[in-house]
Order: structure tokens, then C-alpha cells, then sequence
């Protein structure tokens, strides 16, 4: 058995040198789609990561009666967190939403009208944020129907378009990302094949002196994986070598929005290696197939 | 005046087959009966176009024969060969090697019956980016033979085919007819049944031609079943072998000392 795998390995090692020209091909074409596969996925993840952060910027915002008592505001907080749409629950008293009010007339430059005034004019609020946005109707509705809030803001109709564009971005998002896997997965699949193509006659002398079925795929086997890895590992180096000003580039653009690289990497090897190293394997495995199902 | 063609089955000789076990080491158990190498039984060969390449022929080759295979192109000698190395299987009758039918064995038995059968083809079918010695060694190397017992056994048929002083040589580096004795010497270090040679004189001059030919009528007389397709009438009638002609996918002669034509 180790004898059968160091002779197999051996094989490979020798095949994929013997062929350089072929094998580099295969390599680089390799390169190439796991490049095209992994940025579309980038862009995904970015896409994704995008319009959750949206979503998650809906809330409800309900203004309260003034003569609401601090016991039915308590209820009330209460009973929105019992809901299961419900992911937080803020109260914001008149004098924060004072502060507030200033700090964001200050922002945008303009002059603080409010100190011209005997008293605070606003109202008392419960900002409301959503575990699942879609269910913004539920929740706004619970708020209506209390008898200390004096009016909730109407966005329900804002939110359902909302998400009816995110939603027809995550799938279209999903299907070109499966369409380049499957682009990918045929041009890898067919390069190793011509690779094998261009070693016909080995395997033919192979069969003819009586090597059995597992002696001619192992090493073409080994030799597809080989291939994948070495394909994975130059991907992966050209990505990190573009992944600095890659992300300086994405965090300028996307400003607002709070990336996460670090799982992004992670995951981004496990894909990388992953199909390299699948596809070289499944490749070879079904190239060989051919020769021996005769 | 017409003398019938005699059809006999010479029966292998054993004291070739003692040689035979001496040079070759050949283990086999000495009590085991005397059989034929190869019997064909009615076999029909229709290919899926519909082609009709072989009709119901028989033939038994008992060990160490020397069997001529005539018959023009599209004869169905290709055809026959390759059922014999199980390339395609019968649509009618039985191809029995060595007492095991060939169509029966699963996938897994197929190798090995094939390394009984030692081919040799017109174009040798070497690797060219391996040296005489590797190439030998490949058809060892490939069906799992232990390392240690390579060198000894691609040394002992690189002497018998007078190779050993090009064992290093790339098959581009050797003549037609050393690129040939190469292809020779891999057909039998797994020590075959039967060595299959498949116009094996077609692309050499006259020359070389007889030197192949005295190589594999060499390995007959050490006790190895022969049998050569070939379309070389003069050497065919030369030698009066055993001689089986085919035309249009039937046997149409067999006879023992024949020439390459019917002469009667």
C-alpha cells in the first residue's frame, strides 16, 4: 500500500516535469479561474455584507405621549422585547433627543434654533431595532395600538421596496457566483483532461502490458491534485499580494460599511484551495475514466 | 492434382517446455495438464456499425506454436487481436487464454490476464522520453513489481533480444530494428503465454525483417506460443510454419508448413 502511494506520488512528480509545458498550462489556466472564482466571491461577500448592514439600519422609531408614565413606558419596552421580531429595544428620553437634535444641526453646519426656545419641543421616543426587517408591519402595529404612543413613523412601505431590491440582489449575486463556478469547474476540468490527452499513449502502453486500473489513475490522480494545489498556492499569493490596497480600495468606496477581513481570508483559502485541489482531482479522475471504461 | 491442405495441432514439445522453465524461471506447476494457449470457439465479432469483422471462427493454438496470421487488410486480423487482448469481446462464442474465458473476467482480472499476452506492434509503441532500460522496466514498474526484482528480470531480456550495451539509449538514439527488439524484450519480461506480434516486421527493411524474425523464432523454441500477423509473403513461405488465413472476417486456410498463398 505505501509502496503503491511513494510509487504513485513518484509517478506524478515525474509525469507533471516530463510535461512541464502541458502541466504549467494547467497550472496557470488554473490560476487564472480560481482568480476570476475568488474575486466574484469577494464581491459577494462584499454585496452581502452590504445589504445586511442596510437592513440592519431599519428601525422603528415610535414618539410618545407626552403624559406617558414611566411605568407604561417600562410595559411597553417590555412587551416589545418579549417579541421574537424584536432584536433591541431604546429608550430616548426629551433631553437626549435634544442632544441629538443639536449634535446633528451642528454636523450639518447649521445654526442651533433651539436655544431661542423656553422649552424642549420634542417628544420622548422607543427606537425599535428588527432581527428580520420584514417584519417591520409587526412590530409597527404593536406600537400603534398602545395607548402612550402618540404616532410611530410610517416605514413600512419604504422597507418592503427596500428589501425587495436586496433581496433581488443576494439572488442575482448568488447566480452570477454559481455561474462562474460552473465556468470554472468545465475549463479546469478541460485543461487537465488535454493534459491527459497528450499522455494517450502511456496509458495505452500502460493497459497493453497489463497494468491494472488503480496503477494508471493514481498517478494521474496525484499529478490532477499536484496541479490544483500548485494552482491554489499561486492564487492565494497573487491575492495577498493584492489584498492590501485591494481592501484600502473596497473600505474607501464602501466607506460606511464595516467589513470583516479577517473571516473573509479564512474562508476565502478554504474556497481557494478547496476547488483547486477538487477540481484537479476530479478532473484527472474523470479524464482517466475514459481510457479505462472500455 | 490437388493435395489437401493438412489442418493438424502440433502438439508442444517438452523439452522446449523444460528450456523454457530453465531460462525464462518459470514456476508452473509441472503436473498441470498440457493445454492450448488459445482456442477460439465460433467467435463472431459484429462491431456496433454494424460491421461483420470476424464470422464463426475456431482455432486452437496449443503451446508452443508458431502460428502465421495472413489474410489482406480488413481481413479481421486487427480484430482478432484485439479480442484476444480483450480490447473488445465477442458478440458470438468464446475466446478461452490460458483455460480462463476472456469475456467472463471482471475488471479486475483483465491486467492480469493481460500480462500473459506479450504484444508487439508495427509502430513499437515505445516512450520516447524513456531510456531502453525504463521502457522495459515501465511494463514492470506499472503492474507493481517489487524494485528489487526489476533489474534482474529487464537485465535477463535485455541479454536475450542483445540489448544490453543500449539499455541507457533513448528509443530516437536506436535503429528500427533495436527499437523493436525493445519493444520485444518489454512484450516478455512478465514472461508471457503468448507473445502477440502485430506486423511486427512492417516498417523494416528485409534486412532487419529476419533478425526479428530469428529473434521471435528464438523465443518460440525456448517454449514461448507465437503468433504473427503479418502481410510479409516471403518470410511467411520461408520458414513453413503454421499459417491461418483469414479473408473477409473467416478462416479460409489452416495448414501446417504452409506458404504465405494457397498452393494447390
Amino acid at each position: 500500500m505505501i509502496t503503491f502511494v511513494l510509487f504513485s506520488v513518484g509517478r506524478a512528480w515525474q509525469g507533471f516535469w516530463r510535461n512541464a509545458v502541458m502541466s504549467l498550462a494547467a497550472t496557470a489556466t488554473m490560476v487564472l479561474m480560481l482568480l476570476l472564482l475568488a474575486g466574484f466571491w469577494i464581491i459577494q461577500t462584499g454585496l452581502l455584507a452590504g445589504l445586511q448592514f442596510t437592513e440592519q439600519k431599519v428601525e422603528v422609531v415610535a414618539y410618545l405621549q407626552p403624559n406617558a408614565t414611566v411605568p407604561q413606558v417600562t410595559a411597553l419596552q417590555a412587551q416589545l422585547k418579549a417579541m421574537p421580531e424584536v432584536a433591541s429595544v431604546a429608550y430616548v428620553d426629551r433631553d437626549q433627543a435634544l442632544v441629538r437634535f443639536r449634535a446633528s444641526m451642528q454636523a450639518q453646519g447649521r445654526e442651533d434654533l433651539t436655544r431661542y426656545l423656553d422649552a424642549n419641543p420634542l417628544y420622548a421616543s422607543i427606537e425599535v431595532k428588527m432581527v428580520d426587517p420584514s417584519q417591520v408591519r409587526v412590530v409597527g402595529d404593536a406600537l400603534r395600538a398602545d395607548p402612550s404612543v402618540r404616532n410611530v413613523i410610517n416605514i413600512e412601505d419604504l422597507v418592503e421596496r427596500v428589501l425587495t431590491v436586496t433581496s433581488i440582489l443576494r439572488t442575482a449575486g448568488t447566480v452570477v457566483l454559481v455561474i462562474v463556478g460552473v465556468i470554472a469547474l468545465f475549463i479546469i476540468i478541460n485543461t487537465i483532461r488535454l493534459a491527459v490527452l497528450a499522455r494517450a499513449e502511456e496509458i495505452e502502453v500502460m493497459r497493453l502490458v497489463g497494468a491494472s486500473d488503480a496503477f494508471i489513475r493514481w498517478p494521474f490522480v496525484f499529478e490532477g491534485a499536484f496541479v490544483g494545489l500548485l494552482g491554489s498556492l499561486l492564487t492565494l499569493a497573487i491575492l495577498a499580494a493584492v489584498a492590501d490596497p485591494l481592501s484600502a480600495f473596497m473600505a474607501d468606496f464602501f466607506r460606511v460599511l464595516p467589513l470583516q477581513f479577517g473571516s473573509l481570508t479564512r474562508d476565502l483559502v478554504a474556497l481557494v484551495m478547496g476547488a483547486g485541489v477538487g477540481l484537479g482531482i476530479l478532473g484527472s479522475w474523470l479524464s482517466v475514466r475514459t481510457y479505462l471504461i472500455r | 492434382m490437388l493435395a489437401e491442405p493438412t489442418v493438424t495441432v502440433a502438439p508442444a514439445s517438452s523439452a522446449s517446455r523444460f528450456i523454457r522453465r530453465r531460462v525464462l524461471g518459470r514456476t508452473r506447476d509441472q503436473a498441470k495438464q498440457e493445454r492450448a494457449v488459445l482456442i477460439l470457439h465460433d467467435v463472431t465479432k459484429q462491431y456496433p456499425n454494424g460491421k461483420l469483422a470476424l464470422r464463426d471462427v475456431d482455432l486452437v493454438i496449443p503451446e508452443g506454436d508458431f502460428v502465421f496470421l495472413v489474410g489482406p487488410s480488413g481481413a479481421g486480423k486487427s480484430t482478432l487481436i484485439k479480442l484476444l487482448i480483450r480490447d473488445e469481446v465477442a458478440t458470438r462464442g468464446a475466446v478461452v487464454l490460458d483455460g480462463q474465458d476472456v469475456a467472463r473476467l471482471g475488471r479486475r482480472q483483465v491486467p492480469k490476464m493481460r500480462r500473459k499476452i506479450g504484444i508487439i506492434f508495427q509502430d513499437f509503441k515505445l516512450l520516447p522520453s524513456k531510456s531502453v532500460f525504463e521502457n522495459v522496466a515501465f511494463a514492470l514498474e506499472v503492474t507493481g513489481t517489487p524494485r528489487r526484482k526489476i533489474r534482474p528480470a529487464v537485465d535477463r531480456v535485455l541479454a536475450l533480444v542483445g540489448l544490453s550495451a543500449q539499455a541507457k539509449q533513448t528509443p530516437s538514439q536506436l535503429s528500427g530494428g533495436e527499437q523493436q527488439r525493445t519493444a520485444i524484450a518489454r512484450a516478455l519480461v512478465h514472461d508471457p503465454r503468448l507473445i502477440i506480434a502485430d506486423e511486427p516486421t512492417g516498417n523494416l527493411d528485409p534486412l532487419i525483417s529476419w533478425e526479428i524474425l530469428q529473434l521471435l523464432l528464438r523465443i518460440n523454441e525456448l517454449g514461448t506460443t507465437v503468433m504473427m500477423a503479418t502481410h510479409n509473403a516471403e518470410v511467411v513461405t520461408a520458414l513453413r510454419k503454421r499459417v491461418v488465413a483469414l479473408e473477409e472476417g473467416r478462416i479460409i486456410r489452416d495448414e501446417v508448413g504452409g506458404a504465405y498463398h494457397r498452393e494447390d
